[in-house]
């Protein structure tokens, strides 16, 4: 995929109806960083190139930065 | 605790390998899309949200645009590679650990993903969740005498050349099993039918080389890490192509679908009434006459006409 490639944005329907995974609790979008933050979980799932990616394998641990 | 017999990084690793030169073994993921669509044609009302769980690359999307009232239709897939191939809304999720709140969607189908879940029922229970009340689940997926040729020849080979057998091909649900699994999770109206597609080579290796193209491979836990030895393959192949070849030297692999439908649970259903509170006897329905135990069987009150 070149660099040069249209992002794709997320989907506003997806944002309404996607849990988290592990805790079936809301997500947070953080349009900035890209991601869907699950507070309950605390983990935070990646959306890449519009994809929301909704594994826990590949999510974030929210502790990792707390700074 | 699930027993645990898929290896879930493997199935994701083994599509992601497949998603880059899938058009060209998608031949049975496409048919069995086909399949469902044509069922879902049977079915009048309107389905605002849709989901395509396990899509391999949203093969439905396309099918079923500005059909059946579908205004957002969501392709899923555990690797991400293959999630990115479809057009329109996408998500990578896990079919065991699903990203939906409860009572969102109004259909969840799915081609051909299902066979390669350990948790099942989870799934199942996962599924009418999501669902709306009298949400609609079609799913497809590879049934119990799937590629039974090919089990039985790798069987056969092993042991004779390597004197003990490993878990090769995976397990696969029996379709008796089904609509009792269907039932626990919560649906209602559950129905299960089974559908056969036979799909002819040119050898067996070529088989096994496409199972590897569609991304379904081998994924049983317990799989040998070392490669199979290829005398082993090589036999197997001879086997196969012994048993089971035509006058035209291909042989045949059977695929065996699952069918299940089942709708979420839903006030204005259709409802089986009590026992005893008809007000009306069948015999009466029907225009016939009650008789007693002693009378002639119905068989013989037909068999002049015949």
């Amino acid at each position: 995929m070149s660099e040069t490639a249209a992002l794709r944005a997320v989907d506003p329907k997806l944002l309404e109806i996607l849990v988290c995974p592990l805790s079936k609790g809301p997500l947070r979008y953080d349009a900035a960083r890209q991601e869907l933050i699950s507070d309950k979980a605390g983990l935070a799932y990646p959306i890449r190139d519009g994809i929301p990616i909704m594994l826990i394998d590949e999510a974030r641990s929210l502790d990792d930065t707390a700074g | 605790m699930v027993h645990q017999v898929f290896d879930r990084r493997a199935v994701s690793r083994h599509q992601a390998r497949a998603a880059g030169a899938f058009q060209e073994f998608s031949f049975l993921a496409e048919e069995v899309a086909d399949r469902l669509t044509e069922r879902l044609e049977d079915i009048t009302r309107s389905f605002p949200i849709a989901v395509d769980l396990g899509s391999h690359g949203g093969l439905l999307a396309p099918r079923l645009r500005g059909q059946h009232g579908i205004e957002t239709l969501i392709s899923t897939d555990l690797a991400p590679a293959f999630a990115a191939r479809s057009r329109g809304p996408a998500v990578a999720c896990d079919e065991e650990a699903l990203p939906f709140a409860s009572g969102t969607l109004d259909l969840v189908l799915s081609s051909l993903a299902l066979h390669w879940v350990n948790d099942l029922p989870g799934a199942f229970v996962q599924i009418r969740q999501a669902l709306k009340p009298d949400g609609l689940f079609i799913g497809a997926m590879l049934g119990g005498e799937t590629l039974k040729e090919l089990r039985e020849c790798l069987v056969d080979a092993e042991v004779e050349l390597e004197g003990g057998l490993s878990p090769r091909t995976s397990p696969l649900t029996d379709v008796r099993d089904l609509g009792m699994l269907l039932q626990r999770a919560g649906f209602a109206l559950p129905v299960v039918d089974t559908d056969r597609i036979t799909v002819t080579y040119g050898s067996a290796l070529k088989l096994m080389q496409d199972l590897r193209g569609m991304g379904e491979s081998n994924a049983v836990l317990e799989r040998r890490k070392t490669f199979s030895r290829r005398n082993t393959l090589l036999r197997a192949a001879q086997l196969y192509h012994e048993r089971y070849a035509g006058p035209d030297g291909r042989i045949t692999a059977t695929f065996q679908v699952l069918w299940m439908l089942g709708w979420a649970p839903a006030e204005n259903q259709p409802q089986p009434k009590k026992p005893g509170s008809a007000t009306h006897s069948l015999a009466e329905a029907l225009g016939a006459q009650v008789c007693g135990v002693e009378a002639s069987s119905p068989l013989d009150d037909t068999s002049g006409n015949g």
